[in-house]
């Protein structure tokens, strides 16, 4: 919100501290001042001329010679604008002058004639039409003649001010206005807040107001009304148009302005409507369904039943609080005006508001809250303001449609209860003091506090309110440091869970691979990048009802998608070798539409990119950290649709496939630009994540060595070395262990189609040392099932 | 016999000196010391001397098979170093050559930095609890103190799912979780997600992390609220780091505080990072409101807290001076800075 120091000086005297210090109190009040504005940004040594002669430029055609009195004296300036005429006022900027966009103007000679400064725009000056009319003409700036010659152009022009642009936090609904934020100045700084003028002059009217009445309090729990009449409508006076304009509104007219102008002023929206065009009546009501309304920014708005109308007998005349209507507004030969001032539910605005996508000054106000203090103080401004700029007279006629008015609320306290809150001790003339400096009322008696809340604070509703308002002024730099004295000791810690994920990372990391970050929210149009199944589980989606764009629009059912995005934004530049993961949640829904909170599952992605990676080496880094879960699992060939056919594995445990991992599919690469040589893995690990360490026993060490035994095999290309693994470790029984692969050779010693595999083993004996006999019984096990099973030919042993 | 025993040991020792290698060495030591070697030869000859001889004699062998043996024993020692060194030279690489090796990667810088929050939490009893990233109305703003009209539920852009599921703004809601799950005292901190309804630039994207705080015991005070948050600041900017209350609002908090850390890079004399204040902005924080603990079964005029809550991205851009979309690209470039 933007408070013009001008404005404020009306009610608070701060004309006498810099702008600088009076923001830092605000600040440590709470109020956050987001900017200090200066209208004259930029500007230096710009003053007032007046162009005294225009010559044609002997050497160039579009350039002509200008004679202008600055002042103090009369010089010579050289410009390619042709909107100008003698006798014109226009601002000069002179040698060595200063302009908004850093430019700095020197003296120089243009085409062999020297020019001593340099005409402006109201663009080069960095202003608009709100600050003065033609601002925005393209060519010079020309200025009223009643413009004096050689004052500075921001005395001229009103561009000396600074003005507060404050955040105000959202419980302070009665700090949106000047006034609101003089009343704290005034108790930050202890000085006295001016009351705003409220006199006015009552005549006797010959008409009566429309009938006004309220369907529904809850929704409009007031409603008042005054009648102006012999209005005229015109300009209204520079004091007030200067402060509309400081504070970001263009003047439009003295009835329009003086609404504006309190509630800007007062933070109490108003309505003024022409009572030529009210029909009868004026009911608060909620609208039909359907109802249309054109408001004021010409836009027909279509309404319905939720949303609060103020309406006559025949149609409504505004969206109550959020704008009005445009044929009820304010036109030139206007003359009688009813003026509302009212309250609506804050909740019943903010959703007509939301539900329209209209949103206005009026109803930003009464979306935090209007309070019911604020309808009488703003209405009474309005008039005050009719009766100072003589734009109307005020009838003797009101009206007023309204439930209980509240009375205020009393909170029963102690300094002992709001000091052991803060953990410092505030003595009761301190809280008491910076309460009534704030519009409290405060009784003291024994120890107990009772503090009368003021009706514009609506926020405050208990000790803890009060505490904050003491704090805020006693000071946080008072608030000591200490470390929980009273509280018990407690043992904290990560869940298994948590130190579960730790280790895993940790184990990633070790096999060179960065962990990534990628959105929750996706694209939908991945699943078919993906060519998933248009009927997959995992097109079971949740999505957003309002996503910022298609890019975030549903809740991710897998990350490959995202972290082939991720593997995009690398190989688009170039950095063509690299291994990535993602721990990180995929959201599982139970049943769609959304009734309950859906599952969401832990789930890792890899991704291996490069032609220095390959299957097995992803095959490894999935091995190992399966083991290091003690997840007893088995591999076979994938059919998912994004996964090569012959290159990639599922997972599956006794609880159920668990993931997969595996090459890309080519075409999936080509969806998603990316290499082909890329290599993917998911896991979802719900299932093994939340283990304890493994419960271990130690088993006593073999006294006896084992033997090595190789063996080679011939076979058919179709076999594969997991499915002869297996069987020699059946066969060998459970003697024979560390059964692995050390060689596969096809080429020219070996017939087309077949392929020797070389396998090596441990044969542990239990009890004594075993014979040659006895291990060569095991071995011949081994060999005939291998031969029978396979059709092997045994090529080594 | 004397002289013979000398010249013997002169030319022995002589032999020694030149011995080029232990083959050479060693031949010699037969040579001389073997069983058909000269010296022994010698010594096998003593019985032919006169009794009285023999003492003398004996002993002017020993001396010399001494003498010899140290020499020999002495030069196969300097053989042995001159072989091994000549060895090791032949084998000596260029170190400074860098074969294909193996990477070791690392966490993302958020991940680095909430490990590093988390633990000093943990250490100080704080358990880390998860809570869900979908959640309804209730947890995100009901149960805070946020009802459906309140106008703080302007200040975040919320992205929802259906009139009562939506995707939490605020990683408060793990406090409700938290404080329905266990009974004071408690003691918690909650890293996640949560989305809000912003484009991205440089300080804010629609999906970020936060670290919730949440304390709740009897006589709670806003001093141990600053107490800790001095303890985390000084642990984690620096030791000199000073923490500033701003008076704030946030429905769940009363009273609520914005709070500042003294600015690592300037120490307080006002520079680009903190934009000339000398003071950066980390988090939001307060006692937690009586309604909020209502909400939970917890009788506030029993129990007090406190609660805070900072958004890891920025923590991350003020230590690594970071921007948020290079956070969520991925770039390996970036993410390798990290290690």
């Amino acid at each position: 919100m933007k408070v013009p120091i001008l404005w404020l000086n009306d009610y608070v005297q701060v004309d006498d501290i810099s702008v600088e210090e009076l923001s830092d109190k605000l600040v440590g009040v709470g109020f956050e001042v987001e900017e200090i504005i200066y209208t004259g940004e930029g500007i230096e040594n710009v003053v007032v001329g007046k162009i005294l002669d225009i010559k044609k430029h002997p050497d160039a055609n579009k350039l002509q010679i200008c004679m202008v009195d600055v002042g103090k004296e009369i010089t010579t300036i050289v410009t390619g604008a042709d909107n100008i005429s003698v006798g014109n006022l226009v601002p000069v900027a002179l040698d060595g002058a200063k302009l908004p966009d850093g430019k700095e103007i020197h003296s120089a000679p243009l085409r062999g004639v020297m020019s001593y400064g340099m005409m402006c725009s109201g663009s080069e000056l960095n202003i608009d039409d709100t600050i003065i009319e033609g601002a925005e003409v393209h060519g010079i700036l020309i200025l009223p003649n009643t413009f004096e010659i050689g004052v500075d152009i921001k005395d001229a022009l009103g561009l000396n001010q600074y003005i507060l642009d404050i955040a105000v936090t959202a419980n302070r609904a009665d700090c949106q206005s000047v006034y609101g934020i003089a009343r704290e100045v005034g108790a930050v700084l202890g000085r006295k807040v001016k009351s705003p003028n409220f006199k006015y002059k009552i005549e006797p009217a010959a008409m009566t107001l429309p009938n006004v009445s309220v369907e529904n309090f809850d929704l409009c729990p007031r409603y008042t009304a005054r009648l102006i009449t012999d209005v005229t409508i015109e300009q209204s006076p520079k004091w007030m148009c200067d402060r509309l304009k400081l504070a970001g509104l263009h003047p439009i007219n003295n009835v329009v302005d003086i609404t504006n102008f309190v509630l800007l002023e007062m933070g109490q929206p108003l309505h003024a409507f022409d009572l030529r065009q009210i029909d009868s009546e004026i009911r608060v009501r909620t609208a039909f369904e359907n109802e249309k309304i054109v408001a004021l920014d010409e836009k027909e708005y279509n309404l319905n039943t939720s949303m609060l109308v103020i309406a006559d007998k025949s149609k409504p005349l505004a969206i109550a609080g959020v704008m009005g209507g445009q044929y009820s507004g304010i036109a030139s030969d206007t003359t009688t005006v009813l003026l509302e001032s009212a309250k609506f539910a804050r909740g019943s605005v903010r959703a007509t508001s939301r539900a329209l996508g209209l949103r206005s000054d009026s109803s930003a106000r009464y979306e935090r809250g209007v309070d019911w203090s604020s309808i009488d103080a703003g209405r009474e401004r309005a008039l005050a303001l009719f009766y100072q700029l003589k734009a109307g007279k005020i009838a003797d006629v009101a009206a007023q449609c309204e439930t209980k008015a509240p009375t205020p609320k009393t909170i029963v306290t102690s300094a002992k209860q709001i000091s052991d809150l803060l953990g410092i001790e505030v003595k009761a003339p301190a809280i008491t003091k910076i309460l009534k400096s704030l519009g409290f009322t405060v009784t003291q008696s024994d120890k107990k506090l009772s503090v009368e809340v003021p009706l514009f604070r609506e926020d405050v509703e208990n000790y803890t309110d009060l505490t904050e308002e003491v704090i805020r002024y006693y000071g946080y730099d008072n608030i000591r440091s200490t470390f929980l004295e009273n509280a018990k000791p407690t043992v904290g810690g990560l869940s298994q869970r948590q130190k579960n994920i730790n280790t895993l990372k940790t184990l990633l990391c070790s096999y060179g691979l960065y962990e990534a970050a990628t959105y929750s929210f996706i694209n939908e149009k991945q699943y078919n990048q993906l060519k998933i199944e248009k009927d997959s589980a995992l097109r079971q989606t949740i999505k957003i009802r309002n996503p910022l764009s298609v890019e975030y629009a549903v809740m991710r059912t897998q990350l490959v998608g995202s972290m082939l995005k991720a593997v995009y934004n690398n190989t688009s530049r170039k950095n063509n070798d690299f291994k990535l993961f993602e721990i990180s949640k995929t959201f599982i829904p139970n049943e769609l539409p959304l009734e309950n909170l859906p599952r969401e599952n832990e789930t890792l992605c890899i991704c291996l990119v490069g032609d220095n990676h390959n299957f097995y080496e992803l095959k490894e880094i999935v091995s190992q950290l399966l083991a290091m879960f003690d997840v007893k699992y088995k591999i076979q060939y994938s059919a998912r649709p994004y996964v090569h056919p012959g290159i990639s594995a599922e997972i599956l445990t006794d609880g159920g496939n668990i993931g997969y991992f595996g090459k890309l599919h080519p075409e999936v690469a080509e969806n998603f630009s990316v290499p082909e040589n890329t290599f993917v893995c998911e896991i979802t690990l719900e299932s093994f994540i939340d283990i304890k360490g493994r419960e271990k026993h130690y088993t006593p060490l073999p006294k006896f060595p084992a033997v090595n035994r190789d063996l080679a095999f011939v076979v058919e290309d179709k076999y594969l070395v997991g499915d002869i693994i297996d069987e020699i470790k059946n066969a060998g029984g459970n003697r024979c262990s560390d059964i692995s692969l050390f060689d596969i050779y096809k080429g020219s010693q070996i017939e087309d189609g077949f392929k020797s595999v070389a396998f090596s083993f441990k044969i542990q004996p239990e009890n004594k040392t075993l014979t040659d006999e006895e291990i060569q019984e095991v071995v011949n096990r081994i060999i005939d099932a291998v031969q029978e099973k396979f059709n092997a030919k045994l090529r080594l042993q | 016999m004397k002289q013979q025993i000398e010249k013997l040991t002169a030319s022995c020792l002589e032999q020694i000196k030149n011995a080029a290698n232990r083959k050479e060495l060693t031949d010699i030591k037969i040579g001389v010391l073997g069983k058909s070697g000269e010296l022994t030869a010698i010594l096998r000859n003593l019985k032919d001397l006169p009794a009285e001889q023999r003492p003398e004699a004996g002993k002017l062998v020993n001396e010399a098979r001494e003498r010899l043996e140290s020499a020999l024993s002495a030069k196969f020692e300097q053989l042995h170093d001159e072989e091994v060194a000549a060895k090791l030279a032949s084998e000596k690489i260029d170190i400074t050559i860098d074969k294909p090796h193996h990477d070791v990667g690392c966490l993302h810088p958020l991940n680095i930095v909430r490990n590093e929050i988390v633990d000093f939490f943990v250490t100080l009893g704080f358990i880390v609890t998860d809570s869900p990233e979908i959640e309804t109305d209730y947890y995100n703003f009901e149960a805070l103190n946020t009802p459906a009209d309140h106008p703080a539920r302007d200040v975040q852009d919320t992205f929802y799912i259906n009139d009562h599921i939506l995707l939490r703004s605020q990683t408060s809601t793990g406090q409700i979780r938290t404080m329905e799950k266990f009974k004071p005292p408690i003691k918690m901190i909650s890293p996640g997600r949560v989305y809000r309804a912003d484009d991205l630039d440089a300080t804010h994207s629609p999906m970020f992390h936060q670290i919730e705080g949440l304390v709740v015991d009897k006589h709670i005070t806003m001093c141990d609220l600053k107490g800790i948050l001095d303890m985390f600041a000084q642990h984690f900017f620096d030791e000199k780091c000073k923490t500033r209350f701003r008076p704030s609002y946030f429905p769940f908090t009363e009273p609520s505080v914005e709070v500042d850390v003294s600015c690592n890079h300037c120490h307080g004399s006002g520079c680009r990072v903190c934009k000339g204040t000398g003071w950066i902005e980390i988090l939001g924080a307060g006692m937690v409101n009586r309604n909020v603990l209502t909400n939970c079964n917890i009788d506030p005029d029993e129990y007090t807290g406190f609660a805070f809550g900072m958004g890891l991205e920025r923590i991350t851009n003020i230590i690594y001076n970071t921007d948020m979309r290079a956070i969520y690209e991925n770039d390996i470039r970036f993410l390798k800075q990290f290690k």
